[in-house]
Parts: C-alpha cells; structure tokens; sequence
C-alpha cells in the first residue's frame, strides 16, 4: 500500500509519462508533493522570508500538522473524527483548570484518551457512522468546553512554565515543533513498522476480511479513535501552554486545517490508503502556504477561503473521485455514440 | 412511502413502519417487530417525548405556558425549521448533511438586508438565490458527480462560504432600514407570528415534494440503495445536485426569516444552525443512514428541539448547557436509530 513498487520489465515499455502515471496512482503523496512544490516555489520568490525565519514556518507546520497526524490513523481505518477541535478545546480547559501543571497535562491526556474510547463505542458497539458520531461529539465537547471554563478564556495558573515553553529548546526548535517531530515519527514507526499498526490498513481496506483473518477489529479501531483523541489532547495542551490561556473556543479553524492536511497528504476516505507521510506533506504545504499569505498581509478570512478550496479541490480530485467522473463521462459519451455509429 | 405519512399524520395504529425497500412489509407477521421497544422507540418515540416534554415544560417551567412565549418560541423555530425541512433531503438521499447552511443561512441574511438597504427587496433575494444556487449546485456536483464525501466537502464549502462572507462584510452587523422587511418581521396573525406560517406552508410543500413527485421517490430510493437506483437508469448525479439545491434554497428562506426576524445581519449570527437542524432531522425519526424519513418527521422534530431550547433558555441554562444537550440530543437519536436498524436486520 504505501511501499514503492519496483517497475517490473513491463512498465518499461512504457512511455515515460505513463511511468509516472503508474508511480503517482502507486503512491498516494503525489499531490501533496505537487501542492508542496509550487506553494514553496512560489513563495521562495514572493516571500522568501518564509524560508529564512524557519522556526516561524516550522511552528506552523507543527500547529497545522499535529492534529492531522493522530486523524491519519482514524482515516486509514475508513473512519472520521470530527471531534478532533472540540477535543483540542475540551483538553485544553481541562489542564488550565487544574493548578498543578503536571496533573492537569496528565488530566487533559487522559480526557483525550477517553473521548477517543467514547467516539470508539460509538462507531464499534452503537453502530453508528463515524461521521454522524463524531459530530455529535464535536457539539457536545464544544459545550462541555464552554461549562468547564464558564465561557471564558482559562488562565494558566504557572504562567512561567507556559513562557517557557514556547522558547527555543534546542536551536530553533521550540517544543511544539520537537513534540511534533516525536509524533510523527512514532506513528509513522507504528503504522509501517508495527504489527497492530499495519493490521489499521487491513481494517480500512476491507474490514470483513480483516476480520476474518483474525485481526481483532474493534480493539484497533478503539486504538485508532484513542490515538486520534489523545494526539488532539496533546495539541490543546500545547496550545495552552504556548498562550498561557485555554480558550474554550480554540480550533474552530483546526478542524478545516487538519482535515485539509489529510486529504491532501492523499489519504483515501475510504480507508486502507495512504501514509503518515503524505500528511506531514500536506501540513508542510498548507504551513508553508499560511505563512506566506501572512506576510503579504492576507487577512485571515482569505486564508480560510484557500485553504478551504484546497481541500475541496483535494477531495474531488480524490483517484476514487476522478475515476468515477472519468466512467460516468465515458458512460455518457459512449451512449451517444452508439446511435450514431449504428446510423 | 406514501402510506408511512399517512400512518404518521393520522397516528395510526399501525406497527412499525418497514424499512423502505420491502414494499409488502404491511402483510407480513410484525409480531417481532411489535414487542420491540427499540424499534417502537426510532419510530413513534418522537411523539411521545414531545407531548410529555411540553407537558413537564407547562407545569415545571414558569413562564412557558403564555402567549408571548409560544410566539418567541414559534419565532426561533421557523428559521431553523425552514433549514431543516429542506435539509431533510441531503439526509434521506443518504449524503449525511450539509454543514455548509451554516455559512449559507448567515450569507442569505447579510445579503437581504446590506443589499435591500441599497437597492430594493427584490434585487437583494435575486441575489441571494443566485447564490444559493451556487452553494448548492457547488455541493452537489462534488457529492454527486465526483463523488466526494459530504461532510468533508460542506466542511470546506463552509469554510469557504464563511470567508467570502466575512471578507467581504468585514464582520459589520447590518441594520435593516427597509419597511418590507420589518412588517415581515413583526406582523402576527394572533400569536402565530407571519414567519411559522412561511415555515408550515414550505414543509408542505416540501413533504409533497419527496412523497408525491418522482424527484421525491428518486431521492428516497437513492437514499436506499444508490447502486440499484443507478442500475435502474435514474440520473444519481441530478438527485444529489437536486437535494443539496433544495437544501440550499431553504437554507435561503430561513437566513430571510432570521434576518426579518431580528431585523439585523452579521456573519456570524448562524452558528449552530447546521447541528439543531441534523438534530431536529434525525430526532424526528430520518435516519441519516439514507431512505428513511419525512419532512413532517422534522416538522415534529423541530417542535421537539424548539420547545427544548426554549425550555433550557428559561430554565437559565448556559450556552455551552444547551449546545451539550443538543449534542446529547443527536448522539441518542441516531443511536437509537441504529440499535432499531440492527433488531429489524436492515
């Protein structure tokens, strides 16, 4: 699924355009390494600041890109979180909430693990569509984020630790871009290296023969749902400590950005195709492209507008998508053709 | 089909209703079916929470049993009721829902009173069904032509919508200066304000769409099974584009009756809207797993999530009370829908 095929003697025969055909339709980041390409092209010559101050682009792509990696998971499973923003919120008020810093980041995690079991019952033993499930969830954390926090932005009772944290740890990195690093590589690790990990591309390729050949599909759809809630956890909690203050209304524009970075890194909806990579592809394009249009003073709006037709664009340029227009306009020309040759 | 509204309507006594699909489901031994309280509960439960909800709300609640509250619940009704019923279609046709009415109803708001106030009443909803027919052919043809997943493509039509929206009103509340509007606003036939006569006129209108006119049938039967309604050589494309333009069209009329109603605009005044119409949708009994379901289901719906909100508002719940209730709400109401699929095997 995601490893490189090597060309067999039949493929060389081949024009070279149909190789790379045949190595985009083989790997699923071919647009997203488009989409990467011209954005970072562009701006090298717009706005080559954006390459020059790293750590500003580094720290976007880690903000974008966070959440995307641990909804990665869920989607090769062929399921949705919805919930990841409303999560992101709920985590980050719950640590504000608590005095002592430590206990509130291990509270806040642990809230996110259990979100993510809750949208896991409800998609495996309820029955439901992750789609529908996860948006009730979105709703209902989104209020419990406004109960908690009595409808206000939480201050950080250790407000030294949050300045601290969004200082250089080691060069330019800060810990959100270092933490970000760390979770890529582990689930990348999981997802190709891991047993469990890969049995998650069996689940969303076919779920019925998954099962039959003894994967246990409910335990790894309940891991997927808590990798993707304890991963939004952990987003809200460095957002938190980077402003020093949870706000109950954060990643109301997380839930686009991350999803955007997903289907762009070319995962299939469908499940069972894709890779960590491409994500990290796509949020690398998408951070690249925010930090640009900041500075040529783009209002916020306007970056949502893009960024909401890059998704749009990404989901229907979708292969499944292209070949069922490619079939329906074939379908409809051959069935005007046919009369014609006939007469 | 057909006869399901009528067993509704009349409250029959009938069991069940079958699952769209076994015609002859009326002869069969329903005695399985019968002593299941689960499927019972998906079917007919929104008759009875809604009477005992009105009934606890009327003696518990003070200030819920008078005139001026029905007409401020009937007032907040018919916007999102307006949105709901002609979302009802995106939902039976089995595409979910459409997120993007959110950004649709607050845009049809903005435009009817920034552009009224300018030019006339008339040039403003021009405009404004323009664009409506953009959103929704815009959602259609991704959902349905190239067949993209619906929540994901009216998450970025939102996003999208939003920012246009905001970008171009810079966020400024409109005032409406324009007479016509106003009157719309504020006239009351009794207590039954103008806007929930707008609302009862288009669910008919609606309900006679999906369940006397082969668009209708089209759409239940694609909500059904969408492979058997392509091989049986119906255009699935025009449905799903047809759906979301109905959606779209509604989603219209109620920014019109929200802004009449509070005589203002501003971009952001339709949050939430999108969640109490799924839920106000799927508590009526539509199941959003496509096929089955009625626009009077979500008439009744609406009265349930209306006199809800109405109830928690008096009751001095918070906003973020009410959006966890509602989330609760549609988390129980499609749970419940799906338990009662599994026992009925479909």
């Amino acid at each position: 699924m995601t490893q490189t095929h090597d060309l067999t003697l039949g493929d060389q025969r081949q024009g070279f355009v149909d190789r790379i055909r045949t190595t985009l339709a083989r790997r699923t980041e071919g647009r997203a390494l488009a989409l990467l390409l011209v954005v970072s092209l562009i701006t090298w010559i717009q706005e080559p600041v954006a390459f020059t101050s790293w750590s500003v682009t580094l720290g976007r792509i880690a903000l974008i890109g966070l959440v995307a990696l641990g909804l990665t998971v869920v989607i090769l499973m062929g399921e949705l979180d919805l919930s990841v923003a409303s999560t992101l919120a709920v985590c980050g008020v719950v640590m504000a909430s608590i005095d002592n810093l430590a206990l509130g980041i291990v509270a806040a995690l642990a809230a996110g693990l259990l979100i993510g079991a809750i949208n896991a019952f409800f998609v495996v033993v309820v029955g439901l569509n992750s789609f529908i499930a996860t948006l009730g969830m979105l709703f209902f954390l989104r209020g419990l984020a406004f109960v908690i926090s009595d409808e206000e932005p939480v201050r950080l009772a250790n407000v030294d630790a949050g300045i601290s944290f969004g200082k250089p740890l080691i060069g330019d990195f800060t810990p959100r871009i270092l933490l970000f690093i760390l979770v890529f590589i582990a689930i990348q690790v999981f997802v190709t290296r891991v047993r469990s990990g890969r049995e998650m591309y069996a689940v969303g390729g076919n779920r019925q023969a998954a099962r039959d050949a003894g994967i246990p599909v409910t335990r790894r759809i309940f891991t997927g749902f808590m990798i993707s809630g304890f991963v939004a956890a952990g987003a809200g909690v460095i957002n938190a400590l980077e402003r020093t203050a949870a706000d109950p209304t954060a990643g109301s524009t997380v839930l686009l950005q991350s999803f955007a970075a997903a289907i762009i890194g070319g995962i299939a909806l469908t499940g069972g195709r894709g890779s960590v990579l491409g994500t990290l592809l796509g949020a690398a394009s998408l951070g690249i492209l925010q930090v640009a249009l900041t500075l040529s003073g783009v209002q916020v709006d306007v970056q949502n507008i893009i960024i909401g037709l890059v998704l749009l664009l990404a989901v229907i340029t979708d292969p499944a998508s292209l070949r069922a227009v490619m079939a329906s306009t074939k379908s409809f020309f051959a069935a005007r053709a046919t009369p014609a040759q006939g007469g | 089909m057909s006869d399901e509204t009528t067993t509704q309507t009349a409250g029959a006594t009938a069991v069940a209703t079958p699952p769209v699909g076994e015609i002859d489901a009326a002869t069969r031994p329903d005695e399985g079916r019968q002593l299941n309280p689960l499927v019972w509960l998906a079917d007919r439960g929104i008759f009875v929470f809604t009477t005992i909800l009105i009934l606890v709300a009327a003696v518990l609640v003070d200030g819920f049993w008078s005139v001026d509250n029905a007409t401020d619940v009937f007032n907040r009704a018919a916007p999102i009721g307006i949105v709901a019923a002609a979302m009802t279609f995106v939902v039976i046709s089995g595409n979910y829902l459409d997120l993007s009415v959110v950004a649709q109803v607050a845009t049809a708001a903005v435009i009817l009173i920034a552009i009224s106030n300018d030019r006339s009443v008339l040039v403003a909803m021009l405009l404004a069904s323009l664009v409506a027919l953009i959103y929704g052919v815009v959602n259609g043809v991704a959902v349905g032509v190239f067949k993209a997943n619906a929540v994901i493509v009216t998450l970025a039509t939102t996003f999208i919508g939003l920012g246009i929206l905001r970008w171009a009103s810079g966020g400024s509340i409109y005032f409406s200066e324009v007479d016509a509007i106003r009157d719309f606003g504020t006239t009351e036939l009794g207590s039954v304000p103008l806007s929930m006569l707008v609302f009862v006129a288009i669910t008919l209108i609606l309900a006679f769409v999906l369940d006397r006119t082969t668009f209708g049938f089209s759409v239940r039967a694609f909500g059904s099974n969408a492979d058997a309604t392509r091989l049986a050589g119906v255009g699935t494309a025009w449905i799903v584009i047809g759906a979301f333009v109905i959606s779209a069209l509604g989603a219209m009329i109620g920014g019109f009756v929200l802004a009449a109603f509070s005589q203002t605009a501003v971009s952001s005044m339709s949050d939430g809207f999108e969640f109490r119409a799924l839920a106000a949708i799927i508590v009526g009994g539509t199941s959003v797993f496509g096929g089955k379901g009625s626009v009077l289901r979500t008439l009744l719906g609406v009265v349930f999530v209306s006199v809800l909100t109405n109830v928690m508002v008096l009751s001095g719940w918070g906003f973020g009370a009410q959006q966890m209730a509602i989330g609760a709400l549609i988390l129980l109401a499609v749970s419940v829908d799906a338990l009662a699929r599994r026992v009925t095997g479909r």
